[in-house]
């Protein structure tokens, strides 16, 4: 089985974010990076999956500038087999078909019977580029997945969806699946596994042999929201308050219907 | 000369903290109210994660990486909880060292695999009631006796003691030779007929972390555990010492850092006089100097550190690095429970905890005193 889990370098969310001079994407300045959390869930269930069949072989892709190898040894120490760096200095600038087309551009053709996408990105939280990979290659895709399970050639899995209810789906493979908070919990990568991860295979390609997809949207601005006002003060009897209360909360938000 | 991390120690720190974070912070202020250990987590949760035997070599059941990383792992498991962070550094640099370093082939088969594979702790028994700064005062003795040797005496204030597996002990072999000679190092097992457990300390920190008393009864040990050959203990115990003091160094710098963390958090928070008081700068001041004492500490921990994985003579720097790191973690934590104020006072808030776990750096592997008497002796040599 050739399974490929694609991942993302992100700052770490508790960083001190501020808006680059080009007005439309964060400067990276000072920031410290780390795996996206949603593709540490992809890791983890694409090396479970490999556990699983024993017979498998499990390729780690990443895109970006040479840091982002540190993020893929995590993932080579976390149990992937060998890692696909795609060198782009500028991947930050580039929308989610764009990405999704160099992956697919990558994996067509190699036989990847399953691909595990994180849901979303951290920062830029488009949660389009694994369905758009899986399109690309005319694969079924499966996304916000909390649960998952191979047999027999074919998957079953668990999606979250609005308010809380939940679908189970099933397809053959080749698939693809976007993976959601509370699929796994994400193993350690221990620290013999650290050492090894360094003599594993890790290639690196040039972007510009595989994108061949022009972008489809583009960043006009990116920004802080803006502070809101005080919160609103409520003043009076215990009874009409409750009644005003209730209102507010029917008409302002989805709390009650 | 570069002063960044490599790629895999940065990936050692990120484990570790989270791991430290999320497994380990939760209980420490419980164990350490207990006077609890927890084996478990403290010790076979460390050798799954590969941290058992950091620094030894694949064939040895280590992870084969340097000290640096070793120092790494101390400094973040100490940064919230130094009771575990003692536990890895007393068994690694005290219990397993010394077989690595003085060990033949078949004692580190024997012994040496199993403790950095953590299927066994170690620790290491040289204190004495009446040695402790003068190890050459060792009134432990050994006799030969049909091949094997016969142990009797006791040791005192054994960190790991009772759960440790393996244990490092020292006795006097000959009586004539002078102070330092007549001393051999011998590994001894638990449950070796004659070797008991007596009192278990009551601290005043580091409580979560087991100190006990050994004692030795006509304990019988196999000629094939003297450790470095009869008469060198001496040497054995001072080279293990110098390795030791970085992993209590790195201790130091983990609850020095987990104080200044913990402070600032709190300073951020705490609102008097209308602001939070890290808008003031006698706090701000305050913050500063932790902060830049807890650099300067970092800075020569990593490099003993460095040293010792380069092959080089790391004795004075480790010496260094202990007695600035350690006077650093009681200084620090000592400002952090006065940012805290009142609350810094309670067991409320973890600096309390950590104020009194940093006492015990400034005199375990060798007092502070003891640490100048290193330094001052290799400038004056």
């Amino acid at each position: 089985m050739k399974i490929l889990v694609c991942i993302k370098q992100v700052p770490d969310m508790e960083s001190k974010f501020k808006v680059a001079a080009s007005g439309t994407w964060y400067d990276t300045a000072d920031l410290a990076w780390r795996m996206n959390e949603y593709d540490e869930y992809a890791v983890e269930q694409a090396v479970q999956l490999k556990e699983q069949v024993g017979d498998a072989d499990l390729t780690v892709l990443c895109i970006g500038g040479e840091q982002v190898k540190e993020t893929m040894k995590k993932a080579l120490a976390m149990g992937c087999d060998r890692g696909v760096h795609i060198a782009d200095d500028k991947s930050a600038e580039k929308e989610p078909y764009q990405i999704a087309g160099i992956i697919a551009e990558f994996a067509r053709d190699k036989g990847f019977d399953l691909i595990f996408t994180g849901m979303q990105s951290q920062d830029r939280g488009s949660a389009q580029v694994g369905v758009l990979v899986a399109e690309l290659l005319a694969i079924p895709s499966i996304s916000t997945i909390v649960q998952f399970t191979f047999a027999g050639g074919r998957i079953e899995t668990k999606r979250e969806l609005e308010g809380g209810v939940k679908a189970i789906v099933r397809t053959s493979t080749p698939a693809l699946v976007t993976c959601q908070l509370g699929l796994n919990t994400p193993r350690y990568p221990t620290l013999p596994n650290i050492m090894k991860a360094k003599k594993k295979e890790l290639v690196s390609l040039p972007v510009t042999d595989l994108l061949k997809v022009e972008a489809r949207q583009e960043t006009a601005k990116l920004f802080f929201p803006e502070k809101k006002g005080g919160g609103l003060v409520l003043e009076g009897d215990v009874g009409p308050l409750a009644d005003r209360l209730i209102q507010i909360l029917k008409e302002k938000t989805g709390v009650l219907a | 000369m570069h002063f960044e991390h490599t790629e895999e120690q940065r990936l050692i720190r990120d484990m570790v903290r989270s791991f430290a974070e999320k497994e380990v912070a939760p209980s420490a202020a419980e164990r350490d109210e207990e006077e609890r250990f927890d084996r478990q987590l403290m010790f076979d949760r460390l050798a799954e994660l590969g941290l058992t035997g950091i620094v030894f070599p694949e064939e040895y059941g280590g992870a084969g990486a340097e000290y640096i990383s070793y120092a790494i792992a101390v400094e973040e498991l100490s940064r919230v909880c130094a009771s575990t962070g003692v536990t890895l550094s007393a068994h690694l640099s005290l219990g397993a060292n010394p077989i690595y370093l003085y060990g033949t082939e078949d004692q580190k088969q024997i012994f040496l695999a199993p403790l950095a594979r953590g299927e066994k702790m170690g620790a290491f028994g040289l204190t004495e009631p009446m040695a402790g700064s003068d190890a050459g005062g060792t009134k432990t003795t050994a006799v030969p006796d049909g091949g094997d040797w016969i142990v009797n005496g006791s040791k005192v204030f054994i960190t790991n003691a009772g759960e440790a597996d393996t244990y490092i002990v020292f006795a006097r072999t000959d009586r004539e030779a002078e102070k330092h000679h007549g001393i051999s190092a011998f590994i001894i097992e638990k449950g070796t007929p004659g070797f008991t457990f007596g009192k278990k300390e009551k601290k005043m920190g580091i409580r979560s972390s087991p100190t006990m008393e050994l004692v030795f009864e006509n304990c019988r040990v196999p000629a094939a555990n003297l450790l470095g050959g009869e008469g060198n203990g001496f040497k054995v115990a001072m080279k293990t010492l110098d390795g030791g003091r970085i992993g209590v160094a790195a201790q130091a710098l983990g609850i020095a850092q987990g104080a200044l963390d913990a402070a600032l958090a709190y300073a951020r928070e705490r609102m008097q006089f209308g602001s939070p008081i890290c808008r003031f700068q006698g706090v701000q001041f305050q913050l500063a100097d932790m902060a830049t004492q807890i650099e300067a500490a970092r800075l020569m921990v990593y490099q003993a550190a460095w040293r010792a994985s380069n092959g080089m003579s790391y004795s004075q720097y480790s010496a260094m690095a202990k007695l600035m790191a350690s006077e650093t973690a009681m200084r620090v934590t000592t400002q952090a429970v006065q940012v805290f104020g009142g609350y810094g006072y309670t067991r409320d808030f973890p600096v309390e905890r950590m104020m009194r776990d940093a006492k015990i750096t400034e005199i375990y592997e060798g007092t502070s005193e003891i640490q100048r008497l290193v330094i001052g002796s290799a400038l004056t040599r």
